[in-house]
């Protein structure tokens, strides 16, 4: 009996070791490269401290220190209520330590709107193309294929120039507005050029996705399974949604960590080139535009917004590398 | 091999005439443009002179036709067909626009065109708008005239000016990334998991991520800012000129070496390095990882395993079976590096305030000069079209197993 028992339970056992769950294995695998855990760390507490924002400084974002003998103004500046600048002030005054944390919130947020929004049509536009096939796919496809082939660095520098220079009030709905400014923690008209520039990205962001999303639907939906379900009666939004998305999900997953590095950069650059988000909204790249002028007298004006910038940059990538890696089917270690 | 040709042609100016098609609308619909300034400025323009300077920069005419000039230099007048002026009263644009009208809407004032007072017929194009102030069209290789950098100026001149900068920047980081890139890549691949292809792999990870701007300016931080302010304490620190192609008066760049004349070729080359050096660097880690990728690709190929069980030399498996058959794709893609020769880089450019192409376009965005700005885009579309083609054609050169048909 007892022996039975045991048996039974030793079963049960090795039955669960076998059985480790999907997301364990992946979780497991992606332990293994180090740079990619180093990275999800140092990026996570940039993610962190920008949600914390508010709380973790008591200086206004663009309140102006008047007090301070020198602007721009060297790390551990007291003003006159004796509070430290521990980063210092910027050309105006204001406190950099508190305008590089309200800019990593203004940078994280464009990179993760644009990512999800871009990765999410792409997906749904390439599984359309794979799905269906024929004339739909040639037409997507030729789309797809000429906004690679054209220049896109000039094109979307044109871009910006263009949107974020002219008058033009997107209409934006008033819930949305309000979300946005409180994602973004800015007042509500300066919202407005952000929504812009997010769109402006996801005009050629969503063609990477597309692609890989195509290539997978158009293997799955010659399987078998995909028969069955036509056969089953399935419609085929719901072979799309349910079946076709989700197994091709993968290699989306990966590229949209590459992507957040990449719209990060991307971003800083247009911003850095005044062709982006302007001041008084905060971000990596126009604090970096800015810093360019005074950084002769005040090397570390630049390194302030540089080193969160490169370290998120460099880290979404490691991270895609990680996931990479961990998600690879052929690597059954 | 033929037909895909004229096929792979014909697709390819339809593609470059799309892209044009849309940055000129793009540009059409984008506030700023030549007369931004005067019509905010002077308010005492009268409809007359607006009208005249509209007409100047050609905006009398509807965008289509204005587009067509610019592409092909047509219409330049009524089509004579036979000695008989045909379409001659068909209205291209308009010369006069009416007052526009200012409507309160809750308490802004909005400016709303109110339609035409006097129409530009294609019969009056050629009184309007003689052949020697506007473009031949872009076809015909006149790229028009510059309407704010150089006033009047031919656009192809000025680019030519900036032409010389650009290669000199370009062909010089191009070639030091692939003398250095292809050979890291190739070790990486054979030595796969060595501590010499984690470290390498890691620093081509960082090149490729780091956003170049940045990297420029950590260089000039470096190179030029703090040299500049330990001065007292280092004086033996070499100093780097931070912008610019050439100096324009003798600098030091260290006391112990000896002055440096603006103009030399030290000259040029002090000016070089720093903007080279962030090039190079971003450029290498794209070629190194893409050498190691495609030669592992081809290391795990049956026939390298048939060479090495034949019993050929390790050198020899790996230089004429594995590295030969690794550098197909690598031809195909460094093809595609073409275009950047002439575009140059618009970001390094800028920060280095290098007098490229890549801060020419840079500067035309910024003060709205869209004839260099278009021209731009025109000849990067082309030359991109061009190499994408190259290469896949180059692809049937190297490896004969590819046929198009």
């Amino acid at each position: 009996m007892t022996t039975a028992a045991q048996s039974v339970t030793l079963k049960g056992l090795a039955q669960e070791e076998k059985t480790e769950s999907q997301a364990r294995i992946i979780f497991r695998r992606f332990r293994r490269h180090r740079l990619a855990v180093i990275s999800l760390i140092l990026v996570s507490l940039i993610f962190l401290v920008s949600l914390l924002a508010p709380v973790l400084t008591p200086f206004e974002r663009d309140a102006i220190d008047l007090s301070s003998k020198s602007r721009p103004g060297p790390p551990g500046t007291i003003d006159m209520e004796g509070r430290t600048h521990y980063l210092g002030v910027d050309h105006l005054g204001r406190d950099l330590f508190t305008r590089v944390l309200y800019a990593a919130r203004v940078s994280m947020s464009i990179a993760v709107l644009v990512v999800l929004i871009s990765e999410t049509f792409g997906a749904l536009v390439g599984a359309i193309a794979g799905y269906y096939g024929g004339l739909v796919d040639l037409a997507i496809s030729r789309v797809i294929e000429f906004m690679l082939t054209i220049p896109s660095l000039p094109l979307l520098l044109i871009l910006s120039a263009i949107f974020l220079r002219s008058d033009t009030v997107l209409p934006l709905p008033g819930f949305l507005s309000r979300f946005l400014s409180a994602l973004l923690l800015a007042p509500e008209r300066e919202v407005q050029k952000v929504v812009m520039l997010v769109l402006v990205l996801v005009f050629f962001g969503w063609l990477s996705a597309a692609r890989l999303m195509r290539g997978m639907a158009l293997s799955l939906s010659k399987q078998d399974f995909v028969e069955a379900l036509r056969a089953a009666g399935a419609s085929d939004a719901r072979i799309i949604f349910r079946h076709i998305i989700p197994n091709g999900i993968a290699p989306i997953l990966v590229s949209a960590s590459l992507a957040l590095g990449g719209v990060i950069v991307t971003e800083s650059a247009l911003s850095f080139l005044g062709l982006g988000v302007q001041d008084p909204t905060p971000t990596w790249g126009n604090m970096l535009a800015t810093s360019q002028s005074y950084m002769f007298q005040h090397p570390w004006l630049p390194l302030v917004p540089g080193v969160f910038l490169v370290i998120v940059s460099i880290g979404f990538n490691f991270i895609g590398d990680g996931l990479r890696d961990a998600l690879d089917p052929r690597l059954k270690r | 091999m033929t037909n895909y040709l004229i096929r792979r042609i014909i697709q390819m100016m339809l593609v470059v005439l799309l892209a044009a098609l849309f940055t000129y609308f793009l540009f059409n619909i984008s506030p700023g443009g030549p007369l931004a300034g005067i019509q905010q400025q002077q308010q005492r323009l009268t409809r007359e002179d607006l009208a005249r300077l509209r007409a100047q920069y050609e905006l009398d005419l509807y965008w289509p036709f204005r587009f067509s000039r610019w592409l092909i230099g047509l219409p330049n007048g009524p089509i004579t067909i036979g000695g008989r002026d045909l379409f001659a009263n068909t209205a291209v644009g308009c010369y006069l626009p009416r007052d526009e009208q200012i409507v309160i809407q809750d308490g802004q004032r909005v400016v709303t065109p109110a339609g035409c007072d006097q129409y530009v017929y294609l019969a009056d194009i050629p009184e309007l708008h003689p052949a020697i102030r506007s473009s031949n069209g872009i076809l015909r290789g006149d790229f028009g005239r510059s309407t704010v950098i150089r006033t009047g100026q031919p656009v192809w001149g000025e680019m030519m000016t900036r032409l010389p900068a650009t290669l000199e920047l370009m062909l010089i980081s191009t070639f030091l990334s692939f003398l250095i890139g292809i050979p890291i890549g190739i070790y990486s691949a054979i030595k796969q998991y060595s501590r010499f292809d984690y470290t390498f792999t890691t620093i081509s990870f960082i090149g490729s991520a780091m956003p170049t701007f940045f990297f420029g300016l950590m260089l000039i931080l470096v190179f030029t800012v703090f040299p500049n302010l330990l001065q007292d304490q280092f004086p033996w620190l070499p100093k780097l000129p931070p912008g610019s192609r050439l100096a324009v008066r003798p600098y030091a760049v260290a006391e112990w070496l000896p002055r440096v004349q603006p103009g030399t070729g030290m000259d040029r080359f002090l000016h070089l390095l720093m903007p080279v050096g962030v090039l190079t660097f971003f450029y290498m880690a794209t070629w190194s990882r893409f050498v190691r990728s495609s030669m592992l690709e081809v290391m795990r190929q049956d026939y390298v395993r048939t060479a090495r069980a034949k019993g050929l030399v390790e050198k020899v498996v790996i230089v004429k079976h594995a590295l030969r058959n690794a550098l197909i794709p690598f031809v195909t893609v460094a093809v595609l590096t073409i275009p950047g020769f002439f575009s140059g880089a618009i970001i390094t450019e800028t920060v280095f305030a290098w007098p490229g192409m890549g801060r020419l376009y840079y500067e035309a965005l910024n003060r709205s000069d869209w004839p260099i700005a278009l021209a731009f885009i025109f000849i990067t579309a082309v030359l991109t079209v061009f190499a994408t083609l190259l290469g896949d054609i180059l692809y049937t050169v190297v490896d004969p197993r590819i046929k198009y048909t």
